[in-house]
């Protein structure tokens, strides 16, 4: 085991890029850690945090760039070579097998029995050993389904530093945690630091991070901003950088809107106590045409929301209008009838049918409609309906090779269009839009914002989700910020004050 | 880029049959006979002449209609591995009815396919029940129920319908048993079988509830997320593929076997399900398989009392066609071979 003084550098990622296709996942990404550190990957989702991370497991290969592990260069193609290298890593999901005990997840994979027995009072001894040194404490004998998530992602450190691991990363630890079991995990990584151990930390919860961090290494769209020593630069500032927004002003006019309410909900809640995915006595009100932006990181209950709003789930406590009279029972198909269009956020789970043609999605909710099939269903106009999909392929500009071809095959822009072309073409009085512009290129979102306020202007309430700031000030009319599943404050969308919103944004 | 897909499932059960074929004829000129030969009787004997033509039909209606029974369901992407214990409940009933009711002739006929359908629906419903409203694996209830039903069938043939002390129950009298086509061995249940194939394709692929069943099939989220309802129709897929086997149970036994006893439609649900996923789902390819199977296993005969190739030469080609097609599926869904062809496909262009 290398314990080195506070500066020896033990891990070092020189210009890493990776490329998936035609897109930059990291682009020429510099991290170095030290023993004895937290160092922290600071990033929005999607800023590439996991992928870099990923790399320096062994699960990718860099498309470029060198790996250095105590100064000597390394290529890493597998976790267990990773591993060898004194690297652990505890995904955010962990990788424990459910129905064995403690004791078993840890030594799974271990190497260091010879023959075909294991010596297990020797093994236990050593893990408790170590559980002792970090304050890990952990019942080995206990199956990990009866663990609270705390206790497992103690198992999932205990077994990374039963494998002899000098650098842990740590991939959104907190994620899961009550604020209690969050600080029981400061506590260890502390205790880790202290024997010369390095964290890697990966976060963007700010509060969190300016507690354990000694650097923190910023990414913003796949490539590094900085990285910066605590106590340099205040959270506010962290906020920023990690956002990056550029002050430029909106492209389109700002809408005002007063009129007749098409969604509204009155104190709504929906598991409360749950911070990352829950509703928290939320009140708002979407007007018709008005874009009401719900700014926020990413997991603050906003998919809660959305679904909440398309009558795929049903709240707890508070009560919902749907253009003016009470919702009674939710449900997806009855929301649809009352004209509620959805852009889903996972548009190859929710929003796509992928193994069905172009024309099919473009048609999937309406098959029973006079202009797609006789007798309410019963004999599908086949040649109606590619005709309607030929009209749309024109109108929305969706780049297929047919509207014939499979759905999947797309780009994620043009799924994207396919979607907004049949959740629009409904004319709907309420479009709940989540990352509408989720991975797409410049021109898709153009495209997409263009055509979202055009549905505005006829007269559509629109709320609109995304973790995208830039999006939520271009297009927004009001802007609602969302922090651990409560609504944080409300903003005009004409001239925001962004500095309110992303302290907002911070839980401030 | 559709018909490159279509072309993939032609082609690839085309050419698992082919090798399968070329396998089989080396194992038979291992056994030292002429495998042009054994192939020519193989032929003879189930397409040869209208005799054997009509054997050949005889063989395939039960395949057909377990066939089709797995189609349905897979369509919806439920997984009835229970065609055989709803073909046999469907037989039970038919039995039943054929034998204890005061009426005989075409009432009773069409009384027994009814109940036969309903029967085997309801076979498969405890297993949809059980699925929809309490998550449990379709696959494991449907295979365990496949053995509550062959019992129960034997319960039926040893004691309650037992013929005198055979085990075995009394034969469907002569006036319900279906009519022959010109003393052929195939009945009308053929093309019974033929019309429900073609029925379950135009539902599939020309309706609205159909389109709604595929997608639901396909993508679950989806369906559900654009307001379908995702219970109903797994329920639905369970209930109609179990009464298409249910309704094969029943002409099955007033066609061909006419009584049950040991053994009967022993192996028939996991040929439709093999068959099945043979046609890439398709029906109407589901129906072409089933015959090319049954004049596998007819011709058989033939070939052995002809050039000495024992019939197992034929479970082997059989087994090959299966194992051949499905991998050769896997094969064309991996990335690497869909990336390859692409490649080429856009240096052709």
């Amino acid at each position: 085991m290398a314990v080195g003084t506070p500066q020896t550098e033990v891990l070092r990622m020189e210009h890493i890029t990776k490329q998936f296709g035609s897109v930059y996942a990291n682009r020429d990404i510099n991290f170095d850690v030290r023993a004895g550190e937290v160092h922290t990957l600071l990033g929005e989702n999607g800023a590439g945090k996991s992928t870099l991370m990923n790399v320096l497991f062994g699960l990718y290969q860099p498309t470029e760039g060198d790996i250095y592990v105590r100064g000597q260069k390394v290529k890493i193609e597998s976790p267990s070579q990773a591993v060898k290298l004194g690297i652990g890593m505890v995904h955010q999901h962990f990788m424990l097998v459910e129905a064995m005990t403690v004791f078993e997840n840890i030594i799974l994979g271990d190497t260091r029995s010879k023959g075909i027995f294991i010596d297990q009072n020797a093994r236990k001894k050593e893990i408790t050993e170590l559980s002792e040194k970090y304050g890990l404490d952990a019942d080995l004998d206990q199956p990990i389904t009866e663990l609270a998530v705390g206790a497992q992602q103690r198992v999932e450190i205990l077994k990374a530093l039963y494998r002899g691991c000098d650098v842990l990363v740590l991939d959104e630890p907190t994620a899961a945690l009550t604020d209690q079991e969050a600080e029981g995990l400061f506590e260890i990584m502390n205790k880790l630091k202290g024997e010369g151990k390095s964290v890697i930390f990966i976060s963007h919860k700010m509060r969190e991070v300016l507690r354990v961090s000694d650097r923190i290494t910023i990414l913003r769209a796949g490539q590094t901003v900085e990285t910066v020593n605590i106590g340099e630069v205040s959270g506010e500032e962290l906020a920023n950088r990690m956002i990056g927004r550029e002050l430029k002003p909106s492209q389109y006019i700002k809408a005002d809107s007063s009129g007749e309410t098409v969604a509204v909900l009155d104190h709504v809640s929906y598991h409360k106590n749950s911070k990352h995915n829950g509703l928290n006595d939320i009140s708002l009100r979407v007007h018709r045409g008005e874009i009401v932006g719900i700014a926020g990181v990413d997991g603050n209950g906003q998919s809660q929301l959305a679904m909440l709003l398309t009558g795929n789930i049903a709240p707890e406590e508070g009560s919902m209008d749907l253009k003016e009279s009470k919702v009674v029972r939710f449900d997806p198909n009855g929301f649809i009838q009352e004209n509620v269009s959805h852009i889903p956020e996972d548009r190859n789970k929710a929003g796509l049918v992928g193994n069905m043609s172009v024309a099919d999605n473009l048609v999937l909710k309406t098959t029973r409609d006079k202009r797609f099939s006789d007798g309410n269903g019963l004999h599908l106009k086949k040649k109606a309906i590619r005709n309607y999909a030929l009209e749309m392929q024109e109108k929305y500009d969706i780049r297929c090779s047919s509207v014939d071809q499979e759905s999947r095959n797309l780009s994620g822009g043009n799924q994207q269009k396919v979607i907004l072309a049949r959740e629009l073409e409904a004319s709907p009085d309420l479009l709940v839009a989540v990352h509408p512009t989720r991975g797409l290129d410049i021109g898709a979102t153009r495209f997409i914002h263009d055509t979202v306020i055009m549905q505005r202007d006829l007269g559509c309430g629109v709320l609109l989700i995304s973790a995208d700031f830039d999006e939520i000030l271009e297009v927004s009319d009001r802007i609602l910020v969302m922090f651990e599943g409560r609504i944080m404050g409300e903003y005009s969308g004409k001239n925001p004050p962004i500095d309110e919103i992303s302290h907002a944004m911070a839980g401030k | 880029m559709k018909r490159k897909g279509i072309g993939a499932l032609v082609i690839v059960p085309l050419l698992s049959i082919i090798i399968s074929f070329l396998i089989g004829c080396i194992v038979i000129a291992a056994l030292g006979a002429n495998p042009v030969d054994a192939m020519r009787y193989l032929l003879k004997g189930s397409f040869g002449n209208v005799r054997n033509l009509g054997t050949t039909f005889s063989r395939a209606t039960p395949l057909i209609f377990t066939t089709l029974c797995a189609c349905f369901a897979y369509r919806c992407g439920v997984f009835n591995l229970g065609g055989e214990g709803q073909f046999i409940i469907g037989a039970i009933i038919a039995c039943y009815i054929a034998t204890k009711a005061p009426f005989t002739g075409f009432p009773a006929i069409l009384l027994c396919a009814v109940a036969g359908a309903a029967g085997g629906g309801l076979w498969a419903a405890i297993a949809g029940v059980l699925k929809v409203w309490r998550g449990q694996n379709e696959m494991i209830i449907t295979i365990m129920l496949n053995y509550v039903a062959t019992l129960l069938m034997g319960v039926v043939y040893t004691n309650w319908l037992r013929d005198g002390s055979v085990p075995q129950t009394v034969a469907v009298p002569d006036e319900t048993q279906l009519p022959s086509f010109f003393g052929l061995r195939a009945t009308v249940a053929f093309p019974v079988a033929v019309i429900a194939g073609i029925a379950i394709f135009y539902f599939l692929f020309y309706t609205s509830s159909g389109f709604q069943l595929r997608a639901v099939g396909l993508n679950m989220t989806a369906a559900k997320v654009n307001g379908f309802n995702v219970k109903r129709y797994l329920l639905m897929s369970f209930i109609v593929s179990g009464a298409i086997a249910g309704l094969g149970g029943a002409l099955e036994l007033l066609g061909t076997q006419l009584r049950l006893i040991n053994g009967f439609a022993a192996g028939y649900g996991f040929d439709g399900v093999a068959m099945a996923l043979i046609a890439s789902l398709h029906p109407i390819a589901g129906i072409v398989v089933a015959i090319f199977f049954a004049a596998l296993r007819v011709g058989s005969t033939t070939m052995q009392t002809a050039t000495g190739v024992p019939t197992s030469v034929s479970d082997i080609i059989q087994a090959l066609v299966i194992v051949f097609t499905v991998a050769g599926m896997a094969m064309v869904k991996l990335p690497e071979f869909k990336n390859r062809f692409a490649r080429r496909a856009r240096k052709e262009a």
